[in-house]
């Protein structure tokens, strides 16, 4: 099986400090796969690098065959390779559905020409896009709240629109920054039902940054483990959870360890 | 009292109000829709209103021609303004297009074998003959005048013919926008206001965006430029300092962000206080000179734009709740 996407030695620097210090990791397709790791290992930087929202200042990501670390975040979410952000990003003052219909690929409507030119096609497409973008808001039960100001919804229904709003892209990968954040542990739970849906359905691929150890070690296939900028150790999730290296990264080498190696 | 009766005083309030209707037009479309603070926005009718006056002076461009012309450079203008600049943080975009505007105004003060200089547009064909570059507007008006004459009979002044050219042009202005407002193309921009990284992260290329908003804004603000030459018959770069885009930004925040079809209003209201020293003509106003007394309204337009922000900011057609949504 070769890898969607292949991280390789990518750094980045801020300041003195090394945030991401030569990171390699693969994400296979069909795949959810989990990257964890302790506060400023330097997850979200690497999010941002794989992106497109910054620039690595050595190394390569490869999406699909392609090298996406020089490529502007657009054209990376165009070839598929969507994410979602930490804090969640609603458009406050625009509806929870407008959230979801702007997300949606291939508007005419978007081009100034094509709402000249063809204003019934544009019409058509908006009728299409509406239709799938409430079948999503369903999914996260948030077809009630379609009409209201997206700046209305608790944290964690932004969390949810994001990531409803993230799958209106139709993307190929999903890069989802701690979806389970600030969300209700039972729809939360419905999230990651979700998420193994699509990848069962329709192939669709996940990297998702967790805090959750027992949510990782229950959904995922492979964890990648971060600490001070690299990727220490990666596996499946019971190999990784005995590996000296996570332990010591997670409780500092001289620490009690909490749990007993097995 | 009898100025306030006579519809020549009306007629000139609504003309500077249909101007700065199509000039903060822009402006709401870069700032209330797109998220751009533009604090330069009077340079896009400097630009328009000097290319048209040089394109037929100097040029002898037919009037139509150097208009199309003149919109054409503003809108080139409004992108290049953007290029280096929104590489920027929001602020000190700002910033650069205070600056980048008055560049503007002193190119036209010191290069003056182009624009005529402190002079103004009387100059432009240098210092021995009188340079108009209106001959053809003054004949399409009077034509104008004589259908209006047909509809309304004999009160239809030049000022009255003025007015409706210029309400024509603002309404057609907003009803070019409306749709372009209400469409994916409306919410791609929406989105930007709101968070630009969620709109790149959704695929959505912002800078591409940002442009076009910023150009078709600049667009308006060259035929706001354009209907300001042909009111006045003549401009110097005087016309076009920093305050003018002031006016705009009152404009747009009496109608509220977001509301192009409340901008018309904001602009009566602009041009009543804009025109209105001639209200002041009891005491104790009457101790006040007439320069005084201009200066009493830029007072009171800041006066507004304090207790706006202060007590309304979301302006009259706004709504409250999408000042407090974070």
């Amino acid at each position: 099986m070769t890898a969607l996407l292949e991280v390789r030695s990518v750094q980045k620097h801020f300041g003195g400090v090394a945030a991401v210090a030569g990171a390699s990791l693969d994400v296979e397709a069909g795949s959810i796969t989990a990257l964890i790791g302790p506060n400023g290992a330097g997850k979200t930087t690497l999010f941002n690098i794989v992106s497109g929202f910054m620039r690595p200042e050595r190394g390569t990501v490869v999406f699909d065959g392609r090298r996406v670390d020089r490529m502007a975040a657009h054209r990376v979410s165009r070839r598929g390779l969507v994410r979602t952000f930490q804090t969640a990003k609603a458009l406050t003052r625009m509806t929870v559905l407008d959230n979801m219909m702007l997300a949606a690929p291939d508007q005419p409507g978007e081009r100034l020409w094509g709402l000249a030119a063809n204003p019934v096609g544009v019409r058509r497409r908006e009728r299409q896009i509406e239709r799938r973008a409430r079948e999503l808001l369903q999914l996260v039960r948030l077809d009630g709240h379609a009409g209201e100001y997206a700046g209305t919804l608790s944290g964690g229904q932004r969390k949810l629109l994001e990531f409803a709003r993230a799958l209106m892209t139709r993307p190929r990968m999903m890069l989802l920054d701690e979806p389970m954040a600030g969300v209700n542990p039972t729809l939360g739970l419905e999230l990651l039902d979700r998420v193994q849906d699509l990848r069962h359905s329709q192939g669709a691929t996940f990297l998702l940054i967790e805090h959750d150890l027992e949510v990782v070690m229950a959904v995922s296939d492979v964890v990648h483990v971060m600490s001070n900028g690299a990727v220490i150790a990666s596996g499946p999730p019971d190999e990784v959870r005995r590996s000296q290296d996570v332990i010591d990264a997670y409780l500092g080498r001289h620490g009690e360890a909490a749990e007993p190696r097995a | 009292m009898s100025a306030l009766l006579s519809l020549e005083f009306w007629s000139l309030v609504g003309v500077v109000a249909g101007i700065y209707t199509i000039f903060a037009a822009g402006l709401q479309l870069q700032f209330g829709y797109t998220g751009l603070l533009n604090f330069g926005h009077v340079a896009s009718m400097a630009v328009g209103a000097y290319t048209m006056a040089i394109l037929v002076v100097k040029e002898h461009l037919p009037l139509w021609g150097a208009s199309l012309a003149a919109i054409g450079a503003g809108m080139v203008f409004g992108a290049l303004l953007g290029l280096p600049a929104l590489r920027l943080r929001a602020d000190y975009f700002a910033i650069t297009t205070i600056a980048l505007a008055e560049i503007v105004r002193y190119f036209t003060l010191n290069e003056q074998s182009l624009t005529g200089g402190p002079l103004g547009t009387s100059n432009l064909a240098g210092a021995t003959q009188v340079a108009q570059y209106n001959g053809s507007w003054t004949a399409f008006q009077h034509q104008v005048q004589g259908w209006l004459h047909g509809v309304v009979g004999s009160h239809a002044g030049s000022d009255f013919t003025m007015l409706v050219i210029v309400w024509v042009v603002a309404l057609a202005c907003l009803a070019v926008l409306h749709p372009m407002l209400r469409s994916p193309w409306g919410r791609v921009l929406r989105s930007i206001r709101e968070d630009e990284d969620a709109a790149s992260a959704l695929g959505k290329p912002v800078l591409s965006y940002k442009l076009q908003s910023l150009a078709i804004g600049a667009g308006f603000g060259a035929i706001a430029g354009l209907m300001y030459a042909f009111q006045f018959q003549f401009f110097s770069p005087d016309d076009f300092d920093p305050t003018i885009t002031f006016y705009a930004w009152l404009i747009v925040l009496l109608a509220g962000a977001a509301r192009m079809w409340a901008v018309p209003v904001g602009a009566a209201i602009f041009a009543l206080i804009f025109s209105g020293t001639r209200f002041f003509n009891f005491k104790p106003f009457t101790y006040l000179d007439a320069a005084q007394l201009a200066y009493l309204r830029l007072m009171v337009i800041g006066a507004i734009l304090i207790a706006l922000m202060a007590w309304r900011p979301q302006g009259l057609f706004g709504k409250r709740e999408e000042m407090v949504l974070e």
